[in-house]
């Protein structure tokens, strides 16, 4: 009965789509069963030699979907900065109901978005309508494919990296012109004629600053480019480069629609510009491509500039010159039988352990509240060393580490600039980016060109 | 959508109108037919215009004023402004009340600062009733305008800097405006609409709590003043999105009628308090604030050098108070004399005036409200066009305009 209702309340498309995914869903498990089962092993056999064949593709889908699942965490914890940071700055105290600190606010915002109606105006171009907010979103997902996370963390390595992702990049402004056309609002249509005379203008003054940083790593690889700024925080590219830093990184800013350049949507002038008609879901696309927009370029200033996933000094070698040797090497399977031990012993006696003190000198606390606190602890603790032991030995979680930590300076500092200045005027915006931008830019490729030359020269 | 061309199909704003095609949503600004020929000319729409309609709901119109903007790309060509979207029939409500209750009627005018928009009738009254208001009222009237003309002020350097895309000097100013509120609070009872003023006085001697909340705010006020707008005043891109800005000259702005930050802007120092002097102004000393340019810098500029006036003023009050009763002794039922009385003070947006006829009953036979949120959004129909969209707000926002003032 459910079931016959809610089948009459699909739309014509959803009567399509539906199907087909319970077929893909029952085809994938009767698949997946077969092999694990091992009843048809020809299934099984199959299934791996096509994989195999076919090695690139099942890379590109796992790299794809990895990252379009690496975008919704991402989305959710740079806009809990936004709201969190944004508060402190304003003197608000900003979310602090729902988690601790208000840590899921921005998580229960796409709840929320998800549950409000889908409204499509009258007069919409209806299929238009409803693609824009996915070719908005997908513009900066396509473009985390070829981001390098850490060593060989990354989803795919290609020699032309650098320029693949200014293309996917300024693949937004087609979702953007979409979204304002579509609309049938003279608000959205402002807000997309302004998005395509921003962002294609800032896209000239973005590519040429990076050019002088080309001809120094003499590739377009992103990984290449970190390698090349092995050693300390010295070797990083933004002390040859500051200016080309400095262009990168304001021409970035417009590129990701930030304030002080956050003209397409303007709510004090045209309302939302593009997002104006868009309600559930469909704006929270939209918001969502912001905040991945905004953690995607801070991720290309540190690759570019700031040495990717390397860090600032190598600790490795310091603590080796002080006389500290490290040797992380654990083999776990060499203690046999005081493993099992290890594992059943240690953690009761420690959490006992670290129980006894808060029992001992906090007079009226019961006995197993302190085991809860002591519970807790053991795990903070063993947490730590296991992060620790995790840095220590693996190369791609150091890292990872890093790398995330430099990416959050640079987001902390759009969200910064958010709260801090004023937006700027579409002309004042364009003369910026013609007048003294690109010109900027030339000069900086034609200074690092010179200087090349003349390295050579006195060199060779 | 495209719609087919029908042969003759009644308008969708005016029934007896037949139009050629069904109207779209972006054909459907009325007036249909134009009423005057300004209104013909307005909306009739050239090659490359488009008409758009700025409120009277937007985040930026400060209420519910409704601009009807022409453009030519980003650029405003021409603007309608329509309003009486908040219309009440204030005045008209006032002729069928007591003097008590004009007084009420009058407060949200001006909801911002509503100390002056009770003030003024109050006074206009009490012209009426030759009443002898004591003088501990008059200073405590002082006190009480003064505080709401700085949270009024404070806002408004908030709202100028929103309206320009900047999120946070908002929040600043609320802070000030939120220690005053809470000061009136305990004051008047009330935070927005204090309903203080009364005919003959005030309603309520200073507290213990409002002296205690006033003292500890006066100790950090100028400084924190100053602390906040080091936040807008040196920065870039607010300069150069507000200098130069929609440029008043003298000789207009005495014709458009504007008064105060406005009008002191253009470099006229008319200021009701010292032009026409009301209650104890006389006995203060405090400078009439004004600046040559005329911009939107200057006018944000103007706020911040009345702030610090106002805090000056506040602080010989509260030296100079003297002792005494607050109320003039009154009748329950007023009965004015049969004739005219004419009321102005200046409002933190200029010179706010009441006139009032009375025939002799216990309600005003006719009472006639100058509000100077009006008479200064007047002056957006000539300085916008030429300017951008976005440089509407910001001179909208300069103007300050309290829509609930202006539609009355």
């Amino acid at each position: 009965m459910t079931l016959t209702r809610s089948w009459s309340r699909l739309t014509p498309a959803g009567k399509i789509v539906v199907p087909l995914l319970a077929i893909v869903v029952a085809l994938t498990v009767a698949l997946l069963l077969g092999m694990v089962t091992g009843i048809v092993p020809a299934i099984t056999g199959a299934v791996l030699d096509t994989l195999e064949a076919n090695v690139g593709i099942v890379r590109f889908v796992v790299a794809i979907l990895a990252v379009l699942l690496f975008t919704i965490p991402t989305a959710f914890i740079v806009g809990y900065l936004e709201l969190k940071a944004i508060a402190f700055m304003n003197l608000r105290l900003g979310p602090n109901r729902v988690g601790p600190w208000g840590t899921l606010a921005a998580a229960f915002h796409g709840f929320k978005i998800l549950a409000k109606e889908d409204f499509t105006p009258t007069g919409a171009d209806v299929p238009v309508f409803t693609l824009a907010p996915a070719v908005v979103f997908l513009a900066p997902v396509l473009a985390f494919l070829v981001l390098p996370f850490a060593p060989g963390l990354f989803g795919q390595d290609m020699n032309i990296a650098l320029l693949y992702f200014f293309a996917m990049g300024g693949l937004g402004v087609v979702g953007l012109m979409m979204a304002g056309w579509s609309s049938f609002n003279k608000y959205s249509l402002l807000g997309a004629l302004r998005a395509a005379a921003q962002i294609i203008s800032y896209e000239i003054p973005l590519t040429l600053s990076v050019v002088g940083l080309i001809l120094l790593a003499g590739t377009l690889s992103l990984n290449q480019i970190v390698l090349n700024q092995q050693g300390s925080f010295l070797d990083w590219y933004v002390w040859q480069q500051p200016l080309g830093f400095a262009i990168f990184f304001i021409a970035a800013t417009a590129e990701g629609n930030r304030t002080p350049f956050d003209l397409t949507e303007a709510d004090s002038e045209i309302v939302a510009g593009f997002a104006t008609e868009y309600s559930g879901m469909r704006f929270g696309f939209f918001y969502f491509a912001e905040y991945v927009n905004v953690f995607l370029l801070s991720a290309l200033t540190v690759v570019l500039y700031f040495g990717g996933w390397l860090a600032p000094i190598d600790i490795g070698a310091v603590l080796h010159q002080v006389g500290l040797t490290f040797d992380p090497a654990l083999d776990p399977g060499s203690l046999g039988l005081g493993l099992l031990l290890g594992i059943l012993i240690v953690p009761p006696l420690a959490i006992v352990a670290l129980a006894l003190p808060f029992w001992a000198f906090r007079s009226g606390l019961p006995f197993w509240k302190a085991l809860v606190v002591g519970f807790l602890l053991f795990n903070v603790i063993a947490a730590g060393a296991t992060l620790l032991w995790a840095v220590a030995s693996f190369e791609v979680v150091e890292g990872l580490l890093w790398f995330m930590a430099k990416t959050y300076v640079f987001v902390a500092i759009l969200v910064w600039m958010r709260a801090t200045l004023p937006r700027v005027r579409i002309d004042q915006l364009m003369g910026f980016a013609w007048k003294w931008l690109l010109p900027a830019a030339l000069v900086n490729l034609f200074v690092t060109a010179l200087a090349l030359i003349v390295i050579d020269a006195v060199k060779g | 959508m495209s719609t087919t061309p029908q042969a003759r199909v009644r308008s969708l704003d005016d029934p007896e109108l037949y139009v050629e095609t069904p109207a779209t949503i972006f054909d459907a600004i009325p007036p249909y037919p134009p009423r005057t020929e300004r209104e013909a000319e307005f909306y009739s729409v050239r090659e490359g215009e488009m008409l758009i309609n700025l409120g009277p709901q937007h985040p930026s119109t400060h209420g519910v004023l409704r601009v009807v903007l022409k453009i030519d790309g980003e650029r405003v060509v021409d603007l309608d402004p329509v309003l009486g979207y908040l219309h009440r029939g204030v005045e008209k409500i006032c002729e069928n009340s007591d003097w008590h209750m004009v007084v009420s009627h009058c407060d949200p005018l001006e909801y911002i600062a509503s100390m002056f928009s009770e003030l003024v009738p109050v006074m206009a009254a009490e012209k009426l009733l030759d009443v002898e208001v004591p003088r501990r009222a008059e200073y405590i009237r002082v006190l009480a305008c003064e505080l709401n003309r700085i949270s009024s002020h404070a806002l408004f350097m908030g709202w100028l800097a929103l309206d320009l895309g900047g999120l946070t000097p908002i929040l600043y100013g609320f802070i000030e405006r939120d220690e005053i509120v809470e000061m009136l609070a305990a004051l008047t009872g009330q935070k927005l609409l204090f309903n203080y003023m009364r005919i003959g006085g005030v309603n309520g001697d200073l507290n213990h709590e409002f002296m205690s909340r006033l003292g500890d705010w006066m100790g950090h006020a100028a400084q924190r003043i100053e602390d906040s707008q080091t936040l807008i005043n040196e920065n870039e891109i607010f300069v150069k999105r507000t200098r130069g800005l929609g440029v008043i000259d003298r000789e207009t702005a005495l014709r458009m009628c504007l008064s105060g930050p406005p009008l002191r802007a253009t470099g006229i120092p008319y200021d009701v308090r010292r032009a026409h002097p009301y209650g104890v102004y006389p006995e203060l000393e405090f400078e009439i604030p004004t600046r040559e340019e005329g911009d939107s810098y200057a006018r944000y500029q103007l706020h911040l050098d009345e702030i610090k006036q106002s805090i000056h003023i506040i602080d010989q009050v509260l030296h100079k108070l003297p002792d005494g009763p607050v109320m003039a002794k009154l009748p329950r039922l007023l009965r004015p004399r049969p004739g005219r009385a004419f009321a102005a003070i200046e409002s933190p947006r200029g010179q706010y005036a009441v006139y009032a006829m009375s025939d002799g009953t216990d309600q005003p036979f006719r009472l006639r409200i100058h509000d100077p949120s009006y008479f200064n959004l007047q002056s957006v129909g000539l300085l916008t066009p030429g300017h951008l969209i976005a440089d509407t707000m910001a001179i909208m926002a300069s103007l300050d305009p309290i829509m609930g003032g202006v539609d009355k």
